[in-house]
């Protein structure tokens, strides 16, 4: 070959003096050219606003269906956990189902946050404030769960490696114990990271204040933000810090969920796909509760032009790859229980497709892998009504995944005297419930105080605020 | 009281040695007199001068000093009495132990009863009595609970009101001498079949004396008709006792000998004994049943043939012609073939080759008639057994006392005719259980004093003018015999809890002894009867026994030509030939009983062994009959497969409900479906739907005595069923029955044991998986359970460092599934009962529970119920893993291992997450979900609104050595570690100082081994290698359920066998769960073919070089 080169007496470099790569114009982040100033208006005025019927009327709504949680766990603990449904051999079941759907949900904020952060993932500003609040909220939700799913609640402390006269530690091979401290520093990080991100908008915030109380809280809160080049930078590298601590987090939190489930040995909860796959799940259901809650907030609050169609677009798209994923891993478990030829195992995923739950999987199966394939449509992902209801059937699914992983092997598992049967009770649902009124009681206040819209960073993303934009 | 520092005695006062407490004292100075004058020093002295100011201020920091610590929140004083004299033996804190007798229908078992500080707690067996090896059965277990019943019979009465002890007393008196003067004319007793040596000399007194009164007797389960045939055949007071020792063929015709049948204590030792086999070469006795409905002796049948009561004579018949009747054949033969015209030629030839086989073992065979079988049956099977020569051998007539008792149906005729103005009604419940068609509540109100001994206030005492409470027979003397006829002590425990008098205390004071207190009653019988003087008296009461006292065999002919005559007029009886035409028949429940154990919760707790029924009784109809009365319809195949043989939706088990109409007489019930029927016996269980009873036994089932005639007591023809559309939930605790093809009871024919004794190790996962334990698979049980092989794994291991390593062999060859061994574990470790609600939801506490499997060789046909089905027992409970799943999920360490290999539960550190129990792959871990010792069990729900604490009768039912467990704990088997640490703890009491403190193999027994007859569980040390326990898992057939799991359980089973007979029609090369193994996987082929090694997949040859070397390198 050399030869040939030779003779031909020319020799083509193998790097190119210049690289000139196509220039793909991206779409603006903040459609209609809207200045700095509108940005701020439209945002703060949110908070500034007088607070509208609907919020009274959801509100109200929401403090209701919080009280059956309120209710339903009062009830649990001064009467048992015998007012679930729950029994021999199915010792988990609602419970611990809604922990890791309220868990899977909370991933997608810090997602956004963290990970498009260091991807440079510019638009995600619109929407991490947002996401990262639902996190946090939907965290609160799924911490009840598991701290109340337990006999003696008041004895739950005894999951702290509390020093006590017993010399007694938990037990640190237990992924129970790996759970509570997964979830209480994905809990803490996602607070400190949104309260962070929220420190320079909550300084505009008291800016336009115009009663004391609200220059006082907001100024407390804004800890004397005023927008010195130093405070921008290191808040900065604090922010970016925050996203580098955070982003082994999203991983870490659903693969340790999953481990709750996968150190096991039943048949159908012990296998190796589990972390990767509850990843995706997660993030596939975070996304969707994302757009379930700012599809509705972008047509109350008129903010098309700050969430746009080019987000509705990656959001979608990030749900068909992780629903993709997920449909591959179920897949997968079928086909590594068949190439493993263990009896149980076959029977596990065979019970799961065709047993007495084969009709939750089904729901699971079309809501989780069919109902996305939808986003593979231009025109479906233009439907904002469409893309909504698609994300409702995520949602569905997603808890349906939970449920068939937790009960179809639970009921199901080695010795079929054991078999049995696992229905809730009228308290199992209204608990559940209950905890989309705690979410959105917290979630509503959340968009009567604060800022919903990180403002500072999407006026960063504007056209204006790029200087050298016409040099591209 | 003098205080401390009181003035000393003055020097004058002293005689002795002089001390001095200080110089001070000494020289008698001024401040020291002032000091030891004063009680409480100068500050006290305040007080004198009180001014209501000063008194407030000291007041106030008085109860602020003492308030500090909260002293003053302390736990409210009570206080423990000492004895002022303690009894005997009492050790605080140790239990003691007296042996008694618990009798039930004429049959007493010789048990040992533990007792706390004076309170029997436990029942355990006799070990001392070796026939029962210390066995004892489900009721009498069961029986402590009764004791401690809250809703026992409290108080005497008349007419509703309530009568001291002291004016029943005056009654009895009265009563006495009215049949004195009237020599006994007017008065009838009605009593209950009893053994008891003491009984039986009142009877004869108070028959002597009175000779006109009416002594009827009356069980609703009769069990005599053995007698009644043998003073046909054989001559008068003679009766059938059976011996399995050496009996090699067994055909069990319409009987349950392991079951409820007199004698099962003795059969179930003897009949598995017979079935011990400890090697391939080991002979096996081989059990033949023929039966209608499905009892615990049909499950171990390894022949079994379904066949409607009816024709159970017949059967029988058709038996006896197949031996060689000798000179009485010409008579006997034509009415053996009138009778036995009625079977089909498939059960013909059914019998034709189970007898052939029996004949093959002359004097070593036994034909065994249910005791509800009639009169003739019985003659029949005496003289197939005599043409056997088993006749002194597996079986013998024995002189029984004569029976003069009237019948129930008598004493109704005499009501009737006037002639009885006062009836004493001493037990039973004839209101509730009597034949139908006498009525016997109408007959009561013709009486015009009926006065009744019962332990509870039932249906028979609401009609009654007196209620006298009968004391317990833990509060009581007696005495009672056998099955063979070994007089037992029965000694009390206890006082009376409520003054209650016993049945021979009542008698005696009728009859005019003159001591009536129950000792010395017993006393003056047991002089006679052997145990002569103070010495052997108390000798007695100490073994509980009396040696020697058994029934006299008596070497009998069985005439031929009695026999003959007594058939001559009988024809074939109907048979019941479809859904228009069922045979209804009655059986007593596994449980319940004939209804006396109503109320106890343990019993009804307890699940039925065949259905698993707990908390009700069902119409239970075969497969088929369920498919013509469309109970399962085609559209309803969804919920209805093989799998579940019942309507299961939600988990929750549905009955259709039917009525039974017999007679015109109606009963209406849930039903269900058990594979095994007969396909037109429908099986009604006596016992339940009794109408006053107490919170327990409220609500339960219906009552099959109403529709039960005196002519139809075991079965009747012509019932019909129809549904009434309606369905009802029923408390089954297990509703899935197939064992699905997998390797967990392991079953072999024993033929093919011979041929290939290392096939335990080809099934299951683990004989075609990489070896779980690496390089360490040659292992023995000791060095396993001391070095603790890692096998590959990567935690480490617990190190079992303690001198004993306990573990369980369980031999499924020998279990028959009694449940003993499951109430004997809630007696034992304070296990709360849940109620019905509850086990419908699945939240049952049982420790130890009795799996049951039905298997018919074909897993994945869910077409249709198969009729005649093999049934797989298997008792589980925790198997103490070494690696325990349970341990490593637990976040608080609340489950963890110690040194001797138990795996332990620390209730206090419990939190409840449950994942424990979610990890356990045999689901023995039990969750209280709600506070069922606390709470009444029909008011769980209402939480804190609900009433609160243990009744205290109740409280004395618990063992003090185990902790009553709350709500939101997790708990399980803990191989009764209480024995387990009291046992050690005598060893080094005993020990001393010489270090011998390893513990004899034996010495501890587990509740659940001391209880069972069969002695199918065996509890020791595995790092012994000469501990029983050890030797039978070094036997071949020893497996672990689930070994593949690498959970190592210390619990292991013996492989069941089935002893086949080639030469039946009903032949079948393999155990249908076997077949149903091999069919269902696709890895294990068909056949037997021998897997390559342990160390390859088997199925995948062209790696096998491969693993074999990772094996190596683990």
């Amino acid at each position: 070959m050399a030869s040939a080169h030779a003779s031909t007496g020319e020799v083509k470099p193998a790097i190119l003096d210049e690289v000139n790569p196509v220039d793909i114009p991206r779409p603006a982040l903040v459609a209609n050219d809207r200045s700095f100033s509108w940005i701020t208006d439209k945002i703060c005025g949110i908070v500034e606003e007088k607070t509208p019927t609907w919020w009274w009327v959801c509100f109200v709504l929401a403090c209701g269906t919080a009280s059956f949680t309120v209710m339903g766990l009062v009830y649990l603990v001064s009467t048992g956990t015998g007012v679930w449904g729950l029994a021999n051999p199915a010792n988990w079941g609602w419970a611990i189902v809604n922990f890791v759907f309220w868990i899977g949900i909370g991933h997608a904020g810090t997602l956004i946050s963290a990970i498009l952060c260091l991807l440079r993932q510019k638009w995600r500003t619109s929407i991490n404030r947002a996401a990262e609040a639902m996190t946090i909220f939907a965290v609160v939700c799924a911490g009840i769960f598991p701290v109340f799913h337990v006999g003696r609640v008041w004895m739950a402390w005894f999951l702290f490696p509390i020093p006590n006269a017993n010399a007694i530690w938990p037990n640190f091979k237990s992924a129970l114990l790996w759970d509570v401290f997964a979830v209480s520093t994905y809990g803490t990080v996602s607070v400190l990271f949104w309260y962070v991100g929220l420190i320079p908008d909550l300084a505009s915030v008291r800016d336009r204040a115009t009663s004391k109380i609200r220059q006082v809280l907001y100024g407390i809160f804004s800890m004397g933000w005023r927008g010195s080049n130093r405070q921008w930078s290191n808040y900065e590298m604090c922010y970016l810090l925050l996203a580098g601590l955070s982003t082994p987090l999203v991983l870490s939190v659903h693969t340790i969920v999953s481990f709750d489930f996968a150190i096991s040995l039943l048949p159908g909860w012990h296998t190796t796909i589990f972390p990767p796959y509850f990843v995706a799940g997660a993030i596939f259901s975070g996304f969707g509760m994302v757009l379930t809650l700012m599809l509705p907030l972008r047509a109350i609050y008129r903010l098309d032009d700050l969430i746009t169609q080019y987000h509705i677009d990656c959001m979608t798209k990030i749900i068909l790859a992780t629903g993709t994923m997920v449909g591959y891993a179920y897949g997968m478990e079928f086909f590594i229980a068949a190439y493993g030829a263990n009896d149980f195992e076959i029977f596990a995923f065979v019970n799961r497709a065709f047993g007495n739950y084969a009709w939750a999987y089904w729901i699971m199966i079309s809501c989780n892998v069919i109902s996305p394939q939808f986003f593979w449509f231009k025109k479906v992902r233009q439907n904002t009504a469409l893309v909504w209801i698609i994300t409702i059937f995520v949602n569905i699914g997603m808890w349906f995944e939970r449920f068939v992983i937790a009960v179809t092997t639970l009921t199901r598992d080695f010795l079929p005297s054991s078999w049995g049967y696992y229905s809730p009770t009228i308290v199992d649902i209204f608990t559940y419930v209950g905890t989309f009124g705690v979410f959105s009681v917290l979630f509503l206040l959340f968009l009567r105080f604060l800022p919903l819209m990180a403002m500072a960073e999407i006026k960063a993303v504007t056209p204006q605020a790029d200087a050298h934009a016409h040099k591209r | 009281m003098k205080p401390i520092n009181s003035t000393p005695a003055t020097k004058a006062e002293q005689t002795g040695p002089r001390y001095w407490r200080s110089l001070d004292e000494l020289s008698q100075s001024p401040e020291f007199l002032e000091q030891a004058h004063r009680e409480f020093g100068v500050e006290a002295s305040e007080m004198n001068e009180v001014d209501r100011r000063h008194f407030f201020k000291i007041m106030a920091a008085s109860f602020a000093i003492g308030g500090v610590g909260f002293t003053g929140c302390r736990r409210p004083e009570s206080n423990i009495l000492p004895h002022s004299k303690a009894p005997e033996y009492q050790v605080p804190g140790q239990p003691l132990y007296y042996a008694t007798s618990f009798s039930l229908r004429g049959e007493s078992l010789p048990l040992l009863v533990e007792t706390h500080a004076g309170r029997p707690t436990k029942i355990e067996g006799n070990a001392d009595y070796k026939a029962y090896n210390g066995g004892t059965s489900l009721k009498a277990q069961a029986s402590v609970l009764e004791l401690y019943d809250p809703d026992r019979s409290t108080s005497f009465t008349k007419e509703g009101a309530n009568l001291s002890k002291e004016a029943v007393l005056d009654v009895v008196a009265g009563l006495k001498s009215s049949i004195a003067t009237s020599k006994g004319k007017g008065v009838a007793l009605l009593t209950e079949k009893s053994s008891s040596p003491t009984r039986l000399r009142l009877k004869k007194a108070f028959l002597k004396a009175y000779p006109q009164a009416t002594w009827a007797e009356y069980e609703p389960v009769a069990t005599d008709n053995g007698k009644a045939a043998a003073s046909i055949v054989a001559g008068a007071n003679l009766e059938p006792k059976y011996d399995l020792s050496n009996a090699e063929r067994i055909l069990c015709v319409a009987g349950d000998f392991l079951g409820d049948n007199p004698g099962a204590m003795g059969f179930g030792k003897q009949f598995a004994d017979g079935r011990r086999v400890r090697s391939s070469k080991d002979k096996m006795n081989r059990l033949y049943v023929a039966e209608s409905g499905f009892s615990t002796t049909g499950a171990m049948a390894d022949h079994r043939k379904r066949l409607a009561t009816s024709q159970m004579t017949a059967f029988l018949a058709a038996a006896a012609l197949e031996i060689e009747l000798g000179v009485e054949g010409d008579a006997l033969r034509p009415i053996f073939q009138k009778l036995a015209s009625g079977l089909d030629a498939d059960t013909k030839e059914w019998i034709s080759k189970s007898m052939a086989d029996l004949a093959h073992f002359k004097g070593g065979s036994l034909v065994y008639a249910g005791p509800q079988l009639s009169k003739e049956a019985h003659g029949i099977a005496f003289l197939i057994n005599e043409k056997l020569g088993n006749l002194g051998k597996t079986v013998s007539l024995v002189e029984v006392d004569a029976d003069e008792s009237a019948s129930i149906e008598d004493l109704a005729a005499a009501i009737d005719s006037g002639s009885v103005d006062t009836l004493l009604i001493s037990g039973g419940n004839p209101v509730y259980n009597a034949p139908v068609e006498i009525d016997f509540a109408s007959k009561l109100s013709q009486v015009e004093t009926v006065i009744r001994l019962g332990y509870y206030d039932d249906e028979t005492s609401e009609k009654s003018n007196y209620h006298f409470v009968q004391a317990h027979y833990l509060e009581s003397w007696g005495d009672g015999r056998t099955y063979s006829g070994d007089v037992l002590a029965q000694q009390p425990m206890i006082l009376p809890l409520f003054e209650g008098i016993s049945e021979i205390e009542l008698l005696g004071s009728l009859v005019g002894e003159a001591n009536t207190d129950g000792h010395s009653l017993v006393y003056a019988t047991l002089q006679k009867a052997g145990a002569k003087g103070k010495s052997g008296f108390d000798q007695f009461l100490h073994d509980g026994f009396l040696s020697d006292s058994a029934y006299k065999a008596k070497r009998s002919l069985i005439s031929g030509m009695r026999l003959a005559e007594a058939l001559a007029g009988s024809a074939a009886i109907a048979v019941p030939t479809g859904k228009d035409n069922l045979e209804a028949v009655f059986v007593n429940d596994a449980s319940v009983d004939d209804g006396r154990y109503i109320n106890n919760g343990w019993l009804q707790e307890c699940p039925d062994p065949m259905s698993k029924l707990t908390w009700d009784n069902a119409i239970f109809v075969s497969p088929r009959l369920a498919n013509e009365l469309d109970i399962v319809s085609a559209d309803s195949m969804l919920q209805i497969t093989r799998k579940n043989p019942n309507i299961v939706k939600d988990g929750r088990s549905y009955s259709p409900v039917a009525t039974v109409t017999i007679d015109g007489r109606e009963i209406t019930g849930g039903v269900q479906i058990l594979p095994g029927l007969d396909n037109y016996s429908i099986i009604l269980p006596l016992g339940y739907g009794r109408t006053r009873t107490g919170r327990v036994g409220t609500n339960s089932g219906f009552s099959s005595y109403a529709v039960r005639t005196s002519e139809s007591a075991t079965f009747v023809s012509g019932a019909k069923l129809e549904l009434t559309g309606e369905v009802i939930q029923l408390a089954n605790t297990q509703e899935h029955w197939s064992m699905e093809g997998r390797a967990i009871v392991r079953e072999s024919n024993l033929d093919d044991y011979a041929s290939d004794p290392q096939w335990v190790e080809k099934m299951g996962m683990e004989s075609h998986s990489p070896p779980i334990l690496g390089d360490d698979k040659g292992m023995s049980v000791q060095q396993r359970s001391k070095e603790t092989p890692r096998g590959g794994s990567l935690y480490k291991h617990p190190d079992y460092t303690g001198i004993h390593q306990w573990g369980m062999a369980i031999d499924l060859n020998v279990c028959s599934g009694c449940n003993a061994c499951v109430v004997a574990c809630q007696s034992e470790n304070n296990i709360p009962i849940v109620g019905k609600d509850q086990v419908r939801r699945g939240r049952e506490m049982h420790w130890i529970r009795m799996d049951r499997y039905f298997s018919s060789g074909d897993v994945n046909d869910l077409s249709v119920i198969p009729e005649d089905p093999q049934v797989s027992l298997q008792p589980i409970a925790c198997m103490h893993c070494e690696t325990a799943p349970c341990e490593t999920v637990c976040p608080v360490n609340a489950t963890v291992h110690d040194e001797d290999g138990l795996n332990t539960m620390a209730y206090n550190r419990c939190i409840g997450t449950r994942y424990c129990a979610n990890n356990c792959p045999y689901k023995v871990r039990r969750f209280n979900f709600m506070d069922y010792q606390q709470r009444p069990l029909d008011r769980l729900y209402e939480g804190p609104l609900a009433p609160k604490g243990m009744p205290e009768l109740v409280q004395m039912a618990q063992n003090p050595d185990v902790s009553v467990r709350m709500r939101g704990v997790m708990e399980k088997c803990t191989y009764c570690v209480q024995r387990i640490q009291q046992g050690k703890i005598a060893q080094k009491v005993k020990a001393q100082d010489s270090n011998d403190i390893r513990i004899p193999d034996g010495t501890i027994k587990v509740a659940c081994q001391q209880v069972c007859p069969m002695n199918a569980i065996e509890f020791g040390d595995v790092s012994d290698e000469h501990s029983l326990v050890s030797e039978l898992q070094a036997n071949e057939r020893n497996y672990a359920v689930l070994g593949y799991t690498n959970t190592r359980p210390r619990t292991t089973y013996l492989a069941k066998l089935r002893n086949q007979n080639p030469e039946m029609p009903d032949y079948i090369d393999q155990p249908h769960s076997t077949t149903e193994y091999e069919g269902d996987s696709p890895h294990h082929g068909g056949g037997h073919e021998p897997h390559e090694s342990q160390d390859d997949h088997g199925h995948d040859e062209a790696h096998s070089d491969s693993h074999t070397e990772q094996g190596g390198a683990h």
